[in-house]
C-alpha cells in the first residue's frame, strides 16, 4: 500500500517528467555530437564560387567558422541576393560523401608514365568542366608544354553576354531562366522587364513562372525555333511539337512586334536589339596567350587520349562517361579526376584524388551569362581545407613540368595593368576607378570580397534572330515508351542541399527521376532506370506537371551518363 | 481507515520527495564569481541594460562584458565594501577575466538573435530574464545535472516566458508571427 501511495504520489509531483524532459534534453547534447568553437563574432566577405553567377558573400563568423552565409547588398552584380545553394554553401566541407583521400603519389607516377607513352596519334587531354578561371588558363599552358596536350571544355558561349535589361521578351527552349541560370539577383531586378515565354515539355519551376509556358513534346524545339525562323513551315513544326498553327502565329507575332527579343538555348543565344553583346576578355598575363587553344571533345579522333585528366572540383558542365570513353584509348589510359565526391567521374576514373571545395579554395569565378561587362572576383577561402587535399591546379602544371607562381596574383596584377574598370568594395559598398588603387591594395581587396568590373564593350554588337543552332537531339525510334527531359539543375552531383530535397520534394534529388501519377509505380519507390546506353536503379517521384510518356531525370551523374534530351527510356520496378 | 494510512504515508513522502527533495538534488548550485549588483550599477551610475550588455557596430549582441567594460570604471576600488576590493584584486589589478556563468546560455544547437528581439521587435530584457537586472547580487547560478541547461530555461520570476523552444513558438504564434526550424537551428 505505501508503494501503491508513492507511486500515485510521484505522479503529482514534477519529477517524472521533468525526468523525461531532462533526458530528451541532454540527448540533444550528449557527448559525440559535436560543438561549434566559441570565438570572435567577425563578418568576413567572400565570393561564391558553387556557379558562374559568383554572388558576393558577407560570411558571419565565429573564430574562424563560417556560421551564416548572406549576401551583400548594394553589389553592382549579385544585388545582395544569394540562391538556396549559396545561403547553404558553408555546409559543403562538412558532407558525409565527401571524398577524403586519394592515391595523389600513385596517380602522379601514372600520369608521368602516361605522358611518356603517349604515341605521335595519341593525346594528353586536361578536361575543365569549369572553363574561363585562372586555372583553366594553367591547364591550356600546361597542355601546350605538353607535346600532344589537348585543353578540353565542353562547349559555352563564353564570350557572349545577355544583356537582360534590354529585353522585352525572352523566348526560353528549356533554359531555367528563373531557377539558376545567370545571376539570381540580377534576373530578378530584370525580372519586371520582360515577358518569358519558356518552351518545355514539363511544367519546370521556370515554366509554372514565366508569363506563358508553351507545352512541347521532348526534343522538338528545333522544330519551333526552325519555324520561327522561317524554314520550316509553321504546320511542320506544329505536327512536331504538338502546339497548334494559331499559337506558332502568335508566338512569331509576339517576337516581331515585341522586341527587343532574347531567345535562349540549351547551348546558343540568339537576339535582336542588343541583348546578346560581345564581352571583353578579362586580360591575362602577356605570356598565358601563348597556351593551347580550346578544343571540343567530339574533335578528337576515338581512342585516341592516352592521359585524362579531369577538374570537377568546381561544379560545372558535364559530359556523359559514354562520351568520353569512345575517346580514351582501348589499352589501360590513365584517367585522373579531381573531385570532392565519388558521385561524378570518380566512378569510371583509375584515381580520384580529393580537393578543396567552396569556401576552403582560393578561386576566381568565370564571368555570368547575364554580365555584360567581364568581371574578376575570388572566392577568398573562410576555411582551411582539410589534409591530404589536392590542387588540381598544381597538380597538372606539375605533370607538364610548368613552373607556376601564384596564378591568381599574376592575374590581379595584368587586370589592374590594364588600369580598365572600376573595383567594388564589399565592407564598405562603394566602387572606385582601379587606376586610382595601387596594385597590392587591389590585391588584398579582392582577397576581401571585393570584385573587378571591366568597361562594358564600347560597341555592342547585336546579333540577328537567327535561332541557329537550337539543335536538340531528336528523338530516337525505339521500343523504349518514355521520352527523357533532362531537369536543368545547379550542378550534376553537387549533394548540398540533398537532404531536404529526399524530404521536401521541393526539387527532384539526384539520383531520381519524375514520372507522371498514373505510370504504375509508386511514389518513392526504386526502380531501374533504362535506355540504350545501360540501365542504372533510380528512385521515383509521381509528380502531376509530368506529361505521361515524359521522365524527367535528375541531374546526377549516374542517371546523365544514360540520357539526353530526346532520348529514349523506360522505368520500371526494381 | 486504518488500512489506507499505508498509502497515504507513501503518497505524503512522494510528494514531499517530488516537490521538495527532488528540485535540490537535481540542480546543482554554483556562485557568481563577482558579488555583482545589477540595483547598484543601475540606481548610482545611472546604467542601463545596454551600456554593458552591448550591440556591436555590426549589430550582433555582445552579451556578457568583458573586464575592459568593468575596468573603464573600476580601475581604481569605488568604494570601501569587501567585494569592490576582492573584484579589483582577484580580477582588475591581475587583469583576469571573471567567468560569469550564463543564466540565459542557450545550447550550441540554437542561434538566438538578440537584434532581432530588441531592436526590431522592441522586447524588453526583463520578458527574457526576469528579474536579473534589479538585483542586488548576482543569483547562484543553478544547473540541471542531467540536461546541462541553467535553471533560467524554465520560466523565473518576473519573466514573460520561459526560454524553451516551446515557448519561443507560443510566443511567435501569439504575435503571429512566422517561423521555421532553421530561424533558430543554423
Amino acid at each position: 500500500m505505501f508503494a501503491g501511495g508513492s507511486a500515485v504520489g510521484v505522479l503529482f509531483t514534477p519529477a517524472p517528467w521533468r525526468l523525461i524532459t531532462d533526458t530528451a534534453l541532454w540527448s540533444e547534447n550528449w557527448p559525440g555530437i559535436p560543438a561549434p568553437p566559441r570565438g570572435e563574432i567577425r563578418a568576413r566577405f567572400t565570393n561564391c564560387s558553387l556557379c558562374t553567377a559568383g554572388c558576393a558573400v558577407r560570411a558571419r563568423c565565429v573564430g574562424d567558422q563560417p556560421v551564416e552565409l548572406a549576401g551583400v547588398a548594394g553589389h553592382p552584380l549579385s544585388r545582395g541576393v544569394l540562391c538556396p545553394f549559396g545561403i547553404v554553401g558553408h555546409h559543403l566541407p562538412f558532407l558525409p560523401a565527401r571524398l577524403q583521400s586519394g592515391p595523389v603519389p600513385q596517380a602522379a607516377a601514372a600520369v608521368a608514365d602516361g605522358i611518356a607513352k603517349c604515341g605521335p596519334a595519341e593525346f594528353v587531354a586536361t578536361l575543365d568542366l569549369r572553363p574561363g578561371r585562372t586555372a583553366s588558363w594553367t591547364y591550356r599552358r600546361a597542355m601546350k608544354a605538353i607535346p600532344n596536350g589537348r585543353y578540353l571544355a565542353p562547349s559555352a558561349y563564353t564570350q557572349a553576354a545577355v544583356d537582360l535589361s534590354k529585353a522585352r521578351t525572352v523566348l526560353s527552349f528549356g533554359v531555367p531562366v528563373l531557377d539558376g541560370w545567370g545571376t539570381p539577383g540580377n534576373v530578378i531586378a530584370a525580372r519586371a522587364g520582360f515577358r518569358l515565354i519558356q518552351v518545355e515539355a514539363v511544367e519546370s519551376r521556370t515554366a509554372s513562372m514565366a508569363d506563358r509556358w508553351l507545352r512541347v513534346r521532348p526534343g522538338s524545339g528545333d522544330a519551333l525555333a526552325q519555324a520561327l525562323a522561317g524554314r520550316i513551315p509553321h504546320s511542320a513544326a506544329a505536327d512536331a511539337t504538338g502546339l497548334t498553327i494559331p499559337e506558332i502565329d502568335a508566338l512569331a507575332n509576339e517576337l516581331e512586334q515585341s522586341g527587343p527579343v532574347l531567345v535562349l538555348g540549351s547551348s546558343q543565344l540568339a537576339s535582336t536589339g542588343g541583348t546578346v553583346v560581345a564581352r571583353r576578355d578579362t586580360p591575362v598575363p602577356d605570356e598565358w596567350n601563348q597556351s593551347a587553344p580550346v578544343t571540343e571533345l567530339a574533335s578528337l579522333p576515338d581512342r585516341s587520349i592516352r592521359v585524362l585528366l579531369i577538374d570537377e572540383s568546381m561544379p560545372g558542365g558535364y559530359l556523359s562517361w559514354n562520351t568520353i570513353a569512345h575517346k580514351l584509348v582501348a589499352d589501360n589510359p590513365v584517367v585522373v579526376t579531381f573531385a570532392s565526391s565519388r558521385e561524378g567521374y570518380a566512378r569510371h576514373a583509375n584515381y580520384a584524388l580529393p580537393v578543396a571545395v567552396y569556401p576552403e579554395v582560393a578561386a576566381d569565378i568565370p564571368t555570368a551569362i547575364d554580365s555584360v561587362a567581364a568581371a574578376f572576383r575570388i572566392s577568398a577561402p573562410l576555411v582551411a581545407p582539410p589534409p591530404g587535399t589536392v590542387s588540381p591546379e598544381a597538380f597538372v602544371a606539375a605533370a607538364a613540368r610548368l613552373a607556376i607562381g601564384d596564378t591568381l596574383r599574376e592575374r590581379a596584377d595584368a587586370i589592374h595593368k590594364s588600369a580598365r574598370g572600376t573595383l567594388f568594395t564589399p565592407a564598405d559598398g562603394k566602387s572606385q576607378a582601379v587606376k586610382n588603387v595601387t596594385a597590392d591594395d587591389f590585391w588584398k581587396a579582392l582577397n576581401a570580397g571585393g570584385c573587378w568590373i571591366d568597361q562594358p564593350a564600347a560597341k555592342a554588337t547585336a546579333a540577328r534572330l537567327t535561332f541557329a543552332a537550337l539543335a536538340q537531339q531528336p528523338v530516337e525510334e525505339a521500343e523504349l515508351p518514355l521520352a527523357i527531359v533532362l531537369a536543368r539543375e545547379l550542378a550534376p552531383g553537387l549533394p548540398l542541399l540533398s537532404k531536404v530535397y529526399q524530404e521536401s520534394n521541393l526539387r527532384l534529388a539526384p539520383g531520381r527521376v519524375a514520372l507522371h501519377p498514373a505510370c504504375g509505380l509508386e511514389d518513392g519507390s526504386r526502380a531501374v532506370f533504362e535506355t540504350l546506353l545501360g540501365k542504372c536503379a533510380a528512385g521515383v517521384t509521381l509528380d502531376p506537371g509530368i506529361p505521361p510518356g515524359i521522365v524527367l531525370v535528375s541531374a546526377s551523374p549516374a542517371l546523365l551518363d544514360l540520357s539526353g534530351d530526346g532520348a529514349r527510356a523506360k522505368v520500371v520496378r526494381a | 481507515m486504518k488500512r489506507s494510512i499505508p498509502f497515504l504515508a507513501g503518497l505524503a513522502v512522494a510528494l514531499g520527495a517530488g516537490w521538495l527533495a527532488f528540485p535540490r538534488v537535481l540542480y546543482r548550485s554554483s556562485p557568481q564569481p563577482v558579488n555583482f549588483s545589477h540595483k547598484i550599477h543601475a540606481d548610482k551610475a545611472g546604467a542601463k541594460c545596454e551600456d554593458c550588455h552591448a550591440f556591436r557596430d555590426d549589430g550582433t549582441f555582445a552579451g556578457l562584458p568583458t573586464l575592459d567594460k568593468c575596468a573603464g570604471c573600476h580601475a581604481a576600488p569605488m568604494g570601501t565594501t569587501a567585494a569592490e576590493k576582492s573584484f579589483i584584486d582577484d580580477f582588475v589589478t591581475p587583469n583576469r577575466e571573471p567567468r560569469w556563468a550564463s543564466y540565459a546560455r542557450q545550447p550550441e544547437n540554437v542561434s538566438f538573435s538578440h537584434a532581432a528581439h530588441v531592436k526590431r521587435a522592441k522586447l524588453a530584457c526583463a520578458a527574457c530574464h526576469g528579474n536579473t537586472g534589479a538585483g542586488n547580487a548576482p543569483r547562484p547560478y543553478q544547473i540541471d545535472r542531467i540536461s546541462g541547461y541553467s535553471r533560467d530555461i524554465w520560466k523565473t520570476p518576473g519573466m514573460a516566458h520561459g526560454m524553451k523552444m516551446a515557448d519561443c513558438v507560443d510566443c511567435h504564434r501569439r504575435q503571429g508571427l512566422e517561423h521555421s526550424c532553421l530561424d533558430c537551428h543554423k
